[in-house]
């Protein structure tokens, strides 16, 4: 019986502690929707904090990652029409191709690659703020630092994440023209591919795809800002928060999508 | 170390403390005093420079180049331009020292409080090291009290 009821008070813990967690987030969340918006947080100092933010999580990785979603159109397109003409059904191609890679593969890819490179690293910056007492000494020196610090990061990573998803959308849009068009113009012919994109990328489609990469890019940089900040002061609990910020945006991140997915096809 | 650093600041007030209680009851009687704490450590990721614009810019909202010449001008006037670019992990307890008073001084505040500096110079003769500073940087603060305890008076009995 004893062993039951610790067995219990464990889970019970763990279920509070995980629930307090995805509280804070979302407390964390609605405090930065509200600063974000709000004019009194931008003044010179924060403006060259989003600068530095996009700079170090868009700027210097565009050429790789474009080389990179590039390719990896190149093989979606391939694999996806080389089996539609197999089946004779080439006509239905280039709107699978669309769906699949513009809507939904890159927009997640993106949102993925920024959370492993600036997520962690977001989340490890912030867990040794607190542990290292920066944050209080900044607060101590008169300095906000939800507008100083936290607020550029979100700012700056959300526009990232809008920015590279839509340079990738383009390079796959183009790509497919390329690669379905212009290399088999016997196939299809330059006002399918313009007819297909107007019906596939209607007004609806493109408010779902931005909300969507919008949530991805506020995820990517609040929930690792969030974890960070409950952080304990003790140095060994660094690698554990960036763990479960690490996790713990992963399933926001498949959530999201989960949600567009049902939006769209439900 | 020049003669100057021989003569008293007159700005300066040295308190000599019983213990850690008196010490907190202090700090807290005087909300408006900004401290230079080894509790209150520089941004890690930025410069000695950054951290000194950073607080002047987010403060009054003053130009990048506004602000980095007035950080330059501070460096310079205690001799310490060779740590600007550095960041706290690479720089000695002297370098780490300035730059924290002169991250508070920047804020121009009515009283700066530098608690303990026993812990923040521990390689050093700080009594001599801070009356050679303050006396470097004397237009630029109003007040500069000293928070230290009892049991260090002899070190101050000569100097200040």
């Amino acid at each position: 019986m004893n062993a039951l009821h610790t067995w219990l008070t464990l889970r019970g813990q763990g279920f509070s502690d995980r629930l307090n967690a995805w509280v804070r987030a979302f407390r964390f969340a609605i405090t930065a929707i509200a600063g974000v918006l709000s004019p009194s947080t931008y003044n010179r100092a924060t403006r060259l904090i989003v600068q530095k933010q996009i700079y170090f999580t868009a700027w210097q990785i565009l050429p790789g990652f474009a080389a990179f979603a590039a390719l990896f159109s190149i093989l979606i397109i391939e694999i996806v029409s080389t089996t539609a003409r197999t089946y004779g059904l080439y006509e239905y191609a280039l709107e699978l191709i669309v769906r699949i890679l513009v809507l939904e593969i890159l927009p997640l890819l993106t949102a993925l690659f920024i959370a492993l490179r600036t997520g962690a690293a977001i989340n490890t910056e912030i867990a040794l703020m607190k542990i290292q007492n920066e944050l209080d000494a900044l607060q101590r020196m008169g300095i906000d630092p939800l507008r100083l610090e936290l607020l550029p990061r979100v700012i700056g990573g959300t526009i990232s994440v809008l920015a590279l998803t839509a340079v990738n959308i383009v390079i796959a849009l183009w790509l497919t023209h390329l690669l379905m068009i212009d290399f088999h113009p016997w196939s299809l012919t330059p006002s399918d591919y313009t007819r297909m994109i107007g019906r596939v990328l209607d007004i609806p489609a493109l408010v779902v795809l931005w909300l969507k990469t919008l949530a991805f890019g506020f995820a990517v940089t609040v929930i690792p800002i969030a974890e960070g900040l409950s952080t304990p002061q003790k140095l060994f609990y660094a690698p554990i928060a960036v763990l479960r910020g690490m996790v713990r945006l992963f399933f926001s991140l498949m959530l999201i999508e989960a949600a567009a997915l049902a939006i769209v096809y439900v | 170390m020049n003669d100057s650093s021989e003569k008293p600041v007159a700005k300066k007030k040295v308190f000599l403390l019983q213990g850690d209680r008196q010490r907190r009851q202090l700090i807290e009687e005087h909300p408006q005093a900004i401290l230079v704490s080894e509790n209150l450590p520089l941004r890690a990721n930025l410069s000695v420079l950054e951290n000194i614009t950073v607080v002047l810019q987010f403060r009054t909202n003053t130009y990048i180049g506004e602000a980095n010449d007035t950080a330059w001008k501070l460096l310079t006037q205690v001799g310490q331009t060779g740590c600007a670019e550095q960041r706290d992990p690479d720089l000695s307890y002297e370098e780490r020292f300035v730059a924290k008073l002169l991250r508070a001084i920047v804020m121009s505040p009515p009283i700066i409080l530098i608690d303990r500096p026993a812990q923040l110079l521990p390689d050093t003769n700080y009594p001599f090291f801070l009356n050679k500073l303050l006396l470097a940087l004397d237009a630029h603060f109003e007040q500069c009290w000293i928070l230290d305890y009892a049991w260090n008076a002899p070190l101050y009995s000569s100097r200040a």
